[in-house]
């Protein structure tokens, strides 16, 4: 079973020098974080700000290759999310076909940002996270971790 | 999109090929530096952001990660799409912003993109497909790069305390 997740936000994770993506079921109050890299949250949030970068950045080629020839990404899926090796599937649609190609979660969620294609996690994988985790990580937060972030 | 049916001498391309990443560990840039293939003493800077330096690196040294990197996505796109990456080309310098296009090409159609030198030389990289820089692109290249470079060196030795407190 997979279920439909929408992105909250993007934080700063001062103790692990990362960044956390913050996805959240549409019905339920679950939570799953993801630690992505500084480039990749970068690009998260350009996506997220609608913010047109002068050069195309990487996700933006990315998707140009894919526009080139009519392939359209239909979702994204977090399959997995265990230490250091996280997973996605991104399935797109090509000449009545459709793929199934595999890819990090950072990776999968800037190019579906871009696509306005839906993001989905498996329930497996959102209970294998331990949102506990997460809320203890928040209350630790002080109020100056939440900066601004510079893409 | 360009013609490439009749070549002007502007037009004309020279190959180069990745040489180095340099590192600048006090900034998030790194130089990538290519040299002419032909003439190897001919060097072309790009400066990219430490990202694209590493992604560049990466590629260089046929290091396997153990989860796909974003190139390497493209790269499995390309793939997923019958679509083969014939080359890569530096095609303009405006404001000291380089403009690549990546050339590709699927059932004898070929098709450009529009791309920043730094991710073109990554998948290039990765196809892999040879590395171009148009004559135009070569000409207009000053020493404006070498000279900011230099001088970024020599104002960061100077922001530098002579001796570290380690």
């Amino acid at each position: 079973m997979i279920v439909q997740m929408h992105l909250k936000g993007l934080m700063f994770d001062p103790y692990n020098n990362a960044y956390i993506v913050i996805l959240r079921e549409e019905d339920r109050s679950e939570m799953l974080p993801i630690w992505v890299g500084k480039a990749e949250a970068g690009s998260i949030s350009l996506a997220l700000e609608n913010v047109a970068p002068p050069r195309p950045m990487t996700h933006d080629f990315m998707k140009s290759v894919l526009d080139a020839y009519d392939a359209k990404v239909i979702s994204v899926v977090i399959t997995d999310l265990s230490e250091n090796t996280y997973f996605a599937k991104i399935h797109m649609m090509y000449e009545d076909s459709e793929y199934t190609v595999d890819a990090r979660p950072s990776d999968a969620i800037a190019l579906a940002l871009r696509c306005n294609a839906p993001i989905f996690a498996s329930e497996t994988v959102i209970r294998k996270q331990n949102t506990e985790e997460l809320e203890q990580w928040l209350e630790n937060l002080k109020p100056e971790d939440f900066g601004k972030l510079d893409s | 999109m360009m013609s490439e049916s009749q070549p002007s001498a502007k037009h004309k391309l020279v190959e180069f090929k990745v040489d180095r990443v340099i590192d600048e560990p006090s900034t998030d840039t790194r130089i990538v530096v290519l040299t002419q293939v032909d003439s190897p003493s001919d060097t072309f800077p790009i400066w990219v952001g430490a990202a694209e330096g590493s992604a560049i690196k990466l590629a260089m040294d046929t290091m396997v990660t153990p989860r796909p990197m974003s190139h390497d996505l493209i790269k499995s796109f390309i793939e997923h799409l019958g679509v083969a990456v014939r080359r890569i080309v530096i095609t303009d310098v405006k404001s000291s912003t380089y403009y690549a296009t990546v050339y590709l090409e699927n059932k004898g159609v070929e098709r450009t993109i529009d791309a920043r030198p730094s991710d073109a030389i990554s998948l290039a990289l990765r196809a892999p497909c040879p590395i171009y820089i148009t004559q135009d692109v070569l000409a207009r290249r000053s020493n404006d790069n070498l000279d900011a470079w230099l001088a970024k060196m020599e104002s960061k030795n100077l922001g530098t305390p002579e001796v570290q407190e380690t």
